[in-house]
C-alpha cells in the first residue's frame, strides 16, 4: 500500500476491496495496517461497507455442515445457568401456585359475563394495547425476530434475578396441553412462556389478559402471540396495563389476529397473583 | 430461563457445526460452545442491541473462540479488531435482508457456496475456517496472491448477491 492511496479522494474503492477480507481476517499485516489507517479517518464508504461485510462473513458460519450437539450440553449449560440465576437472587423462590382454585374460573367466568356486557370504550382500550406495545417494541429496539430473542433473554435475566419478581403458574383445564409460566416484576415487567403449546387455529393468537382485584373489574388486555412449530413462546410485556398489586389473575384466551379488546373465548389458561 | 433455552435451541446447531467445522473434535467443540452460550447469558443484560444484531456476534465470538483452542496465536493476532468480545464490534445487515428461517438459510448459504467456483470456494474455506490469511492461502495453493484474493472477494461478493437475490 503506497501513502499516496490516503491521500487519493477515490480511495475508498481501493480499501472498499479489502473490507470482507479484513472482517474474516485474512488480510496480511501490510494491507491491514494500511486499512486500519484509513478507517480510523472514519472514511464515510468503508466504515458502514465494514459493518456490512461482517455480517456477509458471518452468513458463511451456514456453511459449515451441520452438526448436532449432545443434550449432556444443553443438560450441563441449563444447570450453570439455573444455579447462576439462583445465586444472584435467592429469594427469588417465591412458590409456585400449583393449581387453580375451582372458585377462580367461576370467577373469571363472571367477569367474562360482567366485560361482555357493560359499556366499554374499544377505542380507548386500543390505545392502550397500542400504546403498551409500542412502548415494549421501542424498548426491544428492534425489528429482528432473533433480536426480540436476546431482548427477552435479557429482560427474563433481569427479571428472575430481581428479588422481587412474582412467579405464577398459568394452570389450564386441558389435560393434553400443558401450563405456562409466568414472571411478575412490579419495576420490570412480565414474562408469559409456554412450551408444546398447540398453535390456535389460522392466523388466530393467545392473548393475555390482566383480571383485576376491583369487583365488576374488565379483564385488561395485553399483548397477543403465536407459538412457533415447536410450540415455544415467550411473550414480553415491559408495561403491564394494570399494577400487580391489582391484579387477581392472569388470563390467556385464543384470539383472533391483533388480539381483541375484551375476551372472546373462556379463558385456556389461568393463574392466581398472590 | 425459558428464553434463554429457547434461545439456545434455535440457534445449538449453527453455533456448533461451526465451531465443531474448526476444532473437528467433539469434546473441545462442546466446551466453546458452552462457553460462547455461557457469555451470552451473562452478558445479556449489558448487551446494547444499538451495536447490531447479536447472532452475528455470537458466531465470530465462536469462531474467535475455536481458533484460541487451536491456538491459532499469529491469526487471532492478525484479527485483533474482533476480540473485543464483550463489547461487539458494529455489525449491519443489509437493507435487503429478510428473515429467512435458520433452515432455509443454511441451505441457501450452502448452494451459493456449491455454486460457487472451486478455487473461490476452497479459498474463501481456508480463509473462514481454517483461519489463513490470503498469503498462506496463495502458499498452500500454489497459486498468485493476487488471484487468491480475487477468488476470496469475488466468491464473498457472489454469496451476498445470491442473498440478495433470496430476500
Ligand atoms: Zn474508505
Amino acid at each position: 500500500m503506497s501513502n499516496d492511496l490516503s491521500n487519493d479522494v477515490r480511495s475508498g474503492d481501493q480499501f472498499g476491496e479489502l473490507l470482507e477480507a479484513y472482517a474474516m481476517g485474512a488480510l496480511d499485516a501490510g494491507e491491514r495496517a494500511a486499512l486500519e489507517a484509513h478507517l480510523a479517518t472514519n472514511c464515510p464508504d468503508c466504515v458502514p461497507a465494514l459493518q456490512e461485510a461482517r455480517w456477509l462473513v458471518s452468513q458463511l458460519a451456514y456453511a459449515a455442515p451441520e452438526a448436532v450437539p449432545s443434550d449432556m450440553l444443553r443438560g450441563r449449560l441449563m444447570k450453570i445457568v439455573r444455579e447462576e440465576a439462583a445465586r444472584e437472587a435467592p429469594r427469588v423462590a417465591v412458590a409456585a401456585k400449583s393449581a387453580v382454585p375451582y372458585w377462580m374460573w367461576a370467577a373469571v367466568a363472571a367477569l367474562l359475563l360482567v366485560a361482555a356486557y357493560t359499556s366499554w370504550d374499544a377505542r380507548q382500550l386500543q390505545r392502550q394495547i397500542l400504546d403498551v406495545n409500542d412502548r415494549a417494541t421501542a424498548e426491544l429496539r428492534s425489528r429482528e425476530k432473533i433480536e426480540e430473542e436476546l431482548a427477552a433473554v435479557r429482560r427474563e435475566a433481569r427479571i428472575l434475578a430481581d428479588p422481587e419478581s412474582v412467579k405464577i403458574a398459568l394452570a389450564t383445564s386441558q389435560p393434553e396441553i400443558g401450563p405456562l409460566q409466568a414472571n411478575w416484576n412490579a419495576k420490570l415487567g412480565l414474562v408469559v412462556s409456554g412450551q408444546k403449546i398447540p398453535q390456535p387455529a389460522g392466523d388466530r393468537v393467545l392473548q393475555l389478559w390482566l383480571i383485576p382485584k376491583a369487583p365488576g373489574g374488565k379483564p385488561l388486555p395485553s399483548q397477543t402471540v403465536r407459538p412457533d412449530a415447536n410450540g415455544n413462546f415467550v411473550l414480553l410485556v415491559a408495561n403491564p396495563p394494570e399494577l400487580m398489586a391489582e391484579t387477581k389473575a392472569l388470563a390467556v384466551t385464543d384470539e383472533p389476529a391483533g388480539g381483541s379488546p375484551q375476551p372472546t373465548t373462556t379463558p385456556k389458561w389461568v393463574g392466581g397473583v398472590s | 430461563m425459558r428464553a434463554f433455552e429457547q434461545l439456545y435451541d434455535r440457534h445449538c446447531r449453527l453455533v456448533y457445526g461451526l465451531v465443531f467445522r474448526i476444532v473437528q473434535q467433539a469434546g473441545s467443540a462442546e466446551e466453546i460452545v458452552q462457553d460462547v452460550f455461557l457469555q451470552l447469558w451473562r452478558n445479556a443484560a449489558q448487551y446494547d442491541a444499538a451495536r447490531g444484531p447479536f447472532l452475528p456476534w455470537l458466531l465470530t465470538m465462536a469462531r474467535n473462540r475455536a481458533f484460541d483452542n487451536l491456538r491459532l496465536k499469529s491469526e487471532r493476532q492478525r484479527r485483533r479488531e474482533d476480540q473485543t468480545e464483550e463489547m461487539p464490534v458494529i455489525c449491519t445487515v443489509p437493507q435487503f435482508e429478510k428473515q429467512l428461517d435458520e433452515k432455509r438459510r443454511a441451505a441457501r448459504v450452502r448452494e451459493l457456496m456449491t455454486g460457487l467456483q472451486p478455487q473461490q470456494k476452497r479459498a474463501i474455506e481456508l480463509a473462514y475456517f481454517e483461519g489463513l490469511s490470503h498469503t498462506e492461502i496463495a502458499e498452500k495453493l500454489k497459486e498468485p496472491l493476487g488471484t487468491v484474493k480475487s477468488w476470496i472477494r469475488n466468491g464473498l461478493l457472489r454469496i451476498r448477491e445470491g442473498l440478495q437475490a433470496t430476500s
